[in-house]
């Protein structure tokens, strides 16, 4: 058959580019990409795909004081707790690439929407479908932002380079001021809020996860009032998990404070054994603590900081969800003559779920960061102390919930104790979630506080304290982008 | 000349007879001067006469002439002899051999032209340099025989690969090997294993622009021509027997390791392992054992090949089967091959007709280990011989069980490797056929049409299995699976086809001569792949290829979930093109390519590419003023022309197959859910490497030719080289392919031969070939003009960087380097401090000397290769050099010269020396320049008389040995291999060999 071909092909020329004009088979071009609604579902299904947590989880527990080196440690992510951070380091390249990743996607996907005209039963849907587009558009926007932008609360600071359109290889951006990233993020939320069907919905972008977007952002920018609104409209529809729930949402049995996790199952592409060695690879969320699972025995390379574990209460629900009840506890660990060996304090809060150990959902909004949101604003009104509405009243609803008995109204002396209250808090509270790291850039100064880990935690490399100020709570942008788009270098981060 | 005069032979053979009365017979016989054969088929035939005859089986002649004529003897690769007819009736004569005349002919890929109206660089080797190796592939016996062809074999695995590359490297990315042609049928590069050298009647290397452009597409690298041979008509029947027996060894290393005695002392002078503790007398008593002896072996070889021959009137064939056999010198690997060809030929009774069918069916079995060369103590085999402990034994080696039980352990390599060769299976069996055919049909006077078509398919089978009670399956399970362990199989089917038509017209007016050519050429090639790994193996029922003992899926886990995979992809060419060559009176010529050639792989708008040459010769000896001279020959040739590389991103042809296009795929998404997104993003800019290379050379003969060679000077230049290029990362990566930066290799080759003795028995020739090149990276894609791994801008490729290594601190130890600076630092940082070294592992010279000699019927030949100008990293040293090691691994004598107060001159830093972990020195980057052996080969071809009665009509037996001895200041064990650590040692060969012919 080939030489027939080829006989004719000599005879008319143009017979003979099927030599040239190969598809390859198994490839879908962008035009064909979206053409129905499920095709604008799986192109969903992609975006979320793209969505990932772990890296947050890690960088806020070696960054910070959450964590310490642990028994089965061959050396992993010892520059990471050493606080090295330069524009090589996988932290400053992660969250860009990742960001970026997100975006790619979102944009994709309400590109390929305009190939879709739905009918008019299909209308509900594509529009559901867009609305959670736009708004982790936004979501995307606004976390890039909180690792990049020097100072959330300055709209003419720099903040990222805002993205709402499919890129081409030739374009090379600047990065925006924060006030122009901020617009766009409202006005993708504000059409997302139009478009999307449901209110709430624990695994997918519901009218509730905007809410939460909103009530974090404005806290963030220190936009208190708009914060406390937001929060309390989603306090009244989310109350706090009692001390049996709070357990079973680490299991991943139990909803009762979630507006928002990322779903993680067994098979899907993070259901892998994480590279350890940097906060930058995915995979399982307790991989990034333990190889195996959550005993002494189970690999442990980074355990509980010593000096995280000394602020929990045992009778908190919350010291038997983050430290795993198989740990070796010295009770007098500062004397003690085998520390590393005697005082083995492994992270429980990522067990494992679906019968595949160290592997769970990754909670993004729970209705306690609410609570605190409201703690903070009334801190920042001043209105520290007092049985109602005040910073004090709402630490004390949240202990209620997490201790068996009632606790006592706290009392602050002042502002900064008050703070620093809403940050040992937030530190017990999201201990491992990846809100440490931006909490102390944010709140640090307020409360007079840092990173601070327990000395015998750091004796070994001496990296026991990172104030507050430090530019590197700020990452730097990182060099692959530098390299490609050299006009950025003007616009690194201060420090770097 | 020559060519003119077997042309008036024929005619004269075949013209009617006209008889004279003066006219007598004459008979008599003719003889080989070479081997003292007598010779069948010789030309006989009356100078400007009509009779003519040719010899018979026994040499014998018979010819009517007068007294008076002239009577030539004339026969291929022998020099024509004129006798006067006299009164005799018996006319014995014995011919010579005319080394040039086996030079004569050029090989110009699509055509064959004389030697001195070819204007192209090339160099042929014909079949009696490649017989009788024991190489499993032609290629490695290639190695030195060609100025400018350097051939890397990176590993003793029977069958394996090497990476052949003509004038240096032209591309980063893309692939760098020339294309090889095999009967002009495109074969896969890489792959040589199934097919036998013994087949094989010459190789041509085309190396510069001239020669390669017309192959355009594909010729960016060179084009390696490679002729099977194939029956001569109006032959008799004849049965050819090789048989050569071969026994391949380990060649030698000179890392000093300790026996099991020295190792258990430093143990306890360190306070390390078992030795910690032991008295002398305990030492002493210890087991020594010699890994390398336990893990390698004397491997055997068989290589059988039995050929037909035989010519008719109007048609020839030759006819092949080949067995081999070869055992690797690492237990459980060898290569197993059964090879088949068939070569047919014909022409029409009016000539105007001809045509050649080639076909060869082969099928391999190669077995293999996995992870050669990598750091994995568990899996790569020569982890275990050249790295482990002598004082632990084989009967230490209690099952992977127990292996298991005991934890992991460094110092347990070398039973882990006996775990792993006792419960792996890889196995690669391959048929390989290539078919062609071509014929040719005069249409009209001067001008032929011919076409050439033909396909190379492969059909490859992997079965890799490890069996359930395996280590390292023990290791790798997950808790609660005790029956795991997996079996792969894969098929892998590659075939490419290729067409080539040709349209020639050639004719000459007088002095001038005319010979144009139009071509089209079409190439399509398809691979298909599918395979499966089947999860969980029952051990009881278990053979590896079997699924007897495969475990279903059950409810309870996912342990045993198979998991099936195909691919298939297509890749194809179109290219027309045509060549113009104008002769005058032999004297001067030139000769012009221009070609089009699209590709699949970019995108519409840059798919088709153009290239060109011009060439010219002159033919300085052809001039009336040089006839006195001493040259019989002296031509000056000079090209300048394009060419293309497509293969951009590497190896086959289909890596990379659509980079210029953007891609949405399906796969898992959201909490495992099908999902739909963006998998590539496309660069529409791709375009082919562009090739331009300048060639200036010249080839002459004098003193009656007993000087003869070629000499070329050439400067390449690749532009547009296919790589990664910074893109910002709002496009979801950070980089694209793209065209960016350049490569030039400029150098020299040679080709020398000279006869030192030239007498009727005695013949000593000399041999020189040889290659310097330089090559030199530009417009590097990289702010800074420099990327790691690859080079810096005007530097050469591969080039090192390192920190400087200068020495061990006297006063304490410790080692020294050099900053950035040049000043002395005992704390170096590698981003501080690593400079470039302009060391690299590409080298800067390669080449070859040796003689060849005869007396009688007695040779010797010898080849020595060197390679000079190339450094590598000595992995292995660095380990047997590290004290941290003792107890683990395998350690060097010289560590007990290390850095002690008494001992303060030394090149060994203290044991307990602060820094001597920094790895980003130079301390172990050696040489690796080598002067080697690399061929000697032995025989006697027994006279005529001996053989008479006997049947035999030649017989032969002859003695080689490959890489016999190597002068070297590497310390491994192959200097020539410039892949990794612990790769798999090319050996050294010693063979007996028999040849005879019935």
């Amino acid at each position: 058959m080939k030489i027939i071909k080829f006989i004719f092909c000599l005879v008319i020329f143009t017979a003979c580019e099927d030599a040239i004009d190969i598809e390859q088979v198994g490839r879908i071009t962008p035009e064909l990409a979206f053409q129905s609604l499920q095709d604008l579902q799986d192109g969903l299904s992609g975006v979320y795909g793209a969505y990932d947590a772990v890296q947050d989880i890690a960088l806020s527990s070696r960054y910070t004081d959450e964590v310490a080196v642990g028994i089965a440690s061959g050396g992993q992510g010892f520059d990471e707790y050493a606080f090295q951070l330069n524009s090589t380091s996988p932290a400053s390249f992660i969250f860009w690439s990742r960001g970026y990743l997100e975006l790619n996607r979102v944009n994709r996907l309400i590109d390929g929407a305009e190939f879709v005209s739905p009918s008019a039963d299909e209308q509900d849907r594509y529009n559901n479908i867009l609305g959670q587009a736009y708004a982790l558009r936004a979501y995307s926007h606004f976390k890039l932002l909180s690792y990049y932008s020097t100072d959330l609360s300055d709209d003419n600071a720099l903040g990222v380079i805002a993205v709402d359109f499919v890129p081409t290889i030739d374009q090379f951006l600047l990065r925006n001021t924060n006030g122009e990233v901020f617009d766009l993020i409202e006005a993708d939320l504000d059409r997302a809020e139009g478009l999307l069907l449901e209110e709430r919905n624990t695994t997918f972008v519901s009218k509730d996860f905007i809410t939460a977007l909103r009530a974090r952002m404005a806290t963030y920018r220190g936009q208190y009032g708009p914060a406390a609104t937001y929060a309390r409209q989603l306090l009244e529809d989310y109350p706090l998990a009692n001390r049996e729930q709070y357990r079973n949402m680490f299991l991943d049995t139990d909803n009762t404070e979630i507006i928002f996790k990322l779903e993680r199952t067994d098979g899907d592409s993070y259901d892998i054994a994480s590279n350890t060695s940097f906060i930058s690879s995915a995979g399982r969320a307790g991989g990034k603590f333990s190889f195996n699972n959550i005993t002494p025995d189970g690999g442990v390379f980074f355990e509980m900081g010593r000096s995280l574990f000394n602020l929990f209460d045992e009778e908190d629900v919350r010291f038997e969800v983050n430290v795993s009840s198989s740990s070796v506890i010295s009770p007098d660990y500062q004397n003690s003559t085998d520390f590393a060996n005697e005082d083995i304090l492994v992270v429980a809060k990522y067990p494992g779920s679906e019968e595949q150990a160290l592997m769970n959902d990754l909670k993004i909004f729970r209705s306690s960061e609410m609570l605190l949101i409201l703690a903070e604003a009334e801190a920042n009104n001043g209105n520290i102390n007092g049985t109602s509405n005040s910073t004090a009243a709402y630490i004390k609803q949240l202990h209620d919930a997490r201790f068996t008995t009632e606790q006592p109204l706290p009392s602050y002396t002042n502002e900064t104790e008050a703070f620093a209250a809403i940050l040992d808090e937030r530190r017990i509270e999201f201990a491992f979630e990846g809100h440490r790291y931006h909490d102390i850039k944010r709140l640090g100064v307020r409360a007079d506080q840092g990173v601070l880990r327990d000395p015998l935690d750091c004796a070994f490399n001496g990296a026991c304290e990172l104030p507050a100020i430090d530019h590197r709570f700020t990452l730097p942008i990182p060099l692959d982008e530098l390299n490609a788009n050299p006009g950025l270098r003007e616009q690194q981060n201060p420090g770097y | 000349m020559k060519t003119k005069s077997n042309l008036l032979a024929l005619v004269l053979v075949f013209a009617a007879h006209f008889l004279f009365a003066q006219e007598k017979t004459i008979t008599g016989t003719v003889t080989s001067a070479v081997d003292n054969q007598l010779l069948l088929g010789v030309n006989v035939f009356v100078k400007n006469g009509t009779n003519g005859a040719q010899t018979d089986f026994d040499g014998n002649y018979s010819i009517l002439a007068q007294p008076g004529q002239t009577l030539v003897f004339s026969y291929l690769g022998m020099k024509s002899y004129e006798v006067v007819v006299d009164n005799r009736t018996i006319i014995n004569v014995v011919l010579e051999e005319d080394i040039a005349s086996l030079q004569e002919v050029v090989v110009e890929g699509y055509r064959t032209v004389g030697k001195e109206k070819s204007v192209i660089s090339g160099v042929t080797v014909t079949s009696e340099a490649l017989e009788g190796r024991p190489n499993a592939s032609v290629v490695q016996s290639l190695s030195g025989q060609i100025a400018g062809l350097d051939i890397q074999t990176a590993s003793g695995q029977p069958g394996a690969n090497s990476l052949v590359q003509i004038r240096g490297v032209n591309s980063i990315n893309g692939n760098t090997e020339p294309l090889f042609l095999m009967d002009g049928i495109p074969i896969n590069e890489d792959n040589f294993r199934s097919l036998n050298p013994n087949d094989i009647l010459s190789v041509s290397v085309i190396k510069d622009a001239a020669g390669t452009s017309i192959f355009g597409s594909r010729g960016a690298n060179g084009v390696i021509v490679i002729k099977t041979k194939r029956g001569a008509q109006g032959s008799p029947f004849r049965i050819n027997y090789t048989g050569i027996q071969s026994f391949s060894s380990l060649q030698g290393n000179d890392y000093n390791f300790m026996s099991a005695q020295d190792y258990l002392r430093l143990e306890r002078e360190r306070n390390v392992g078992r030795g910690a503790s032991m008295t002398d007398a305990e030492i002493t008593a210890q087991p020594n054992t010699d890994w390398m002896d336990f893990f390698l072996r004397t491997g055997i070889t068989q290589n059988h090949t039995l050929s037909f021959k035989q010519g008719g009137e109007n048609s020839a064939t030759y006819t092949s089967l080949g067995y081999f056999n070869q055992e690797g010198l690492l237990k459980n690997t060898g290569l197993q091959r059964f090879t088949f060809r068939n070569n047919l030929n014909g022409n029409s009774s009016n000539g105007k007709f001809s045509y050649a069918a080639n076909f060869t069916a082969n099928y391999s079995k190669n077995d293999q280990v996995d992870d050669i060369g990598s750091f994995g103590v568990l899996t790569n085999a020569f982890f275990g011989a050249f790295s482990s402990i002598p004082y632990f034994t084989p009967e230490d080696y209690q099952g992977g069980q127990d292996l298991f039980d005991r934890g992991f352990n460094l110092a347990f390599t070398p039973l882990y490797i006996m775990d792993r060769l006792n419960t792996l299976t890889f196995l690669e069996e391959e048929v390989k056929i290539v078919a062609g055919f071509s014929s040719e049909y005069e249409l009209a006077k001067n001008l032929r049409a011919k076409i050439n078509f033909g396909g190379d398919y492969e059909n490859t089978t992997i079965l890799f299995s490890q069996r359930p009670e395996a280590y390292w399956s023990l290791l790798l399970a997950d808790d609660g699976n005790d029956t795991a362990g997996f079996q792969d199989q894969s098929s892998i089917r590659d075939f490419s086809f290729n067409s080539t038509l040709s349209l020639n017209y050639n004719k000459s007016f007088g002095d001038h001569t005319l010979d144009a050519t139009v071509f089209t050429d079409y190439f399509k090639a398809h691979s298909r792949v599918f395979g499966y790994r089947a999860n969980g193996l029952d051990a009881r029922s278990f053979f590896p290829g079997d699924g007897s003992g495969f475990i279903a899926d059950n409810s309870d886990n996912d342990f045993f979930v198979d998991s099936a995979n195909a691919n298939r992809l297509d890749a194809g060419l179109f290219s027309y093109f045509g060549n113009v060559d104008y002769d005058y009176d032999t004297r001067y010529g030139i000769s012009a390519t221009l070609r089009r050639d699209a590709s699949y792989r970019f995108a519409t708008t840059n798919r088709w590419g153009t290239f060109y040459s011009v060439g010219a010769r002159w033919n300085i000896s052809n001039e009336s003023f040089m006839e006195n001279s001493a040259f019989n020959e002296l031509k000056l040739r000079v090209s300048y022309g394009t060419t293309g590389n497509q293969r951009i991103t590497g190896n086959d042809y289909f890596s990379g197959a659509d980079l210029p296009f953007s891609f949405f795929g399906t796969g898992r998404g959201y909490g495992g859910a099908n999902a739909i997104f963006s998998t590539q993003i496309g660069n529409n800019t791709l375009k082919w490497e562009e090739v331009t290379q300048t060639n200036i050379g010249v080839d002459f003969g004098v003193f009656k030719n007993r000087l003869r060679g070629s000499i070329d000077v050439y400067d390449k230049k690749t532009e547009g080289l296919f790589q990664s290029q910074p893109i910002s990362l709002i496009n979801a990566q950070s980089t694209i392919s793209a065209n960016v930066g350049d490569i030039t290799n400029r150098g020299i080759d040679w080709t020398l031969q000279y006869d030192l003795i030239k007498k009727e028995n005695l013949r000593l020739t000399l041999n020189f070939v040889g290659n310097y090149n330089e090559n030199e990276l530009s417009n590097l894609p990289s702010e800074i003009g420099e990327i790691l791994g690859v080079g810096r801008n005007d530097g050469r490729i591969g080039e090192f960087k390192t920190v400087r290594y200068v020495g061990v601190n006297p006063a304490n130890g410790n080692l020294l380097f050099l900053d950035g600076d040049g000043n002395l630092t005992e704390d170096p940082d590698f981003d501080r401090d690593a400079v470039w070294t302009n060391k690299s592992n590409t080298p800067d010279a390669t080449g070859s000397f040796g003689f060849n000699f005869n007396y009688k019927g007695f040779y010797l030949d010898t080849q020595w290769n060197y390679v000079i100008g190339i450094d590598r990293f000595d992995g292995i040293l660095e380990e047997i050099l590290d004290v941290n090691l003792l107890g683990s691994l395998q350690i060097s004598k010289d560590i007990l010269n290390a850095w002690t107060p008494d001992n303060r001159i030394t090149d060994i830093p203290s044991l307990d020396a602060t820094n001597n972990t920094f790895d980003g020195s130079d301390r172990f980057l050696r040489s690796a320049d080598y002067l080697r052996l690399r061929f000697l080969n032995v025989g006697y071809i027994f006279p005529k008389e001996f053989l008479k009665g006997t049947g035999l009509t030649n017989l032969k037996i002859f003695g080689s040995a490959e890489n016999l001895l190597t002068f070297s200041e590497w310390r491994g064990f192959d200097a020539e291999s410039r892949a990794g650590t612990r790769v798999y040692p090319t050996p050294r060969i010693l063979s007996f060999g028999i040849e005879l012919g019935l």
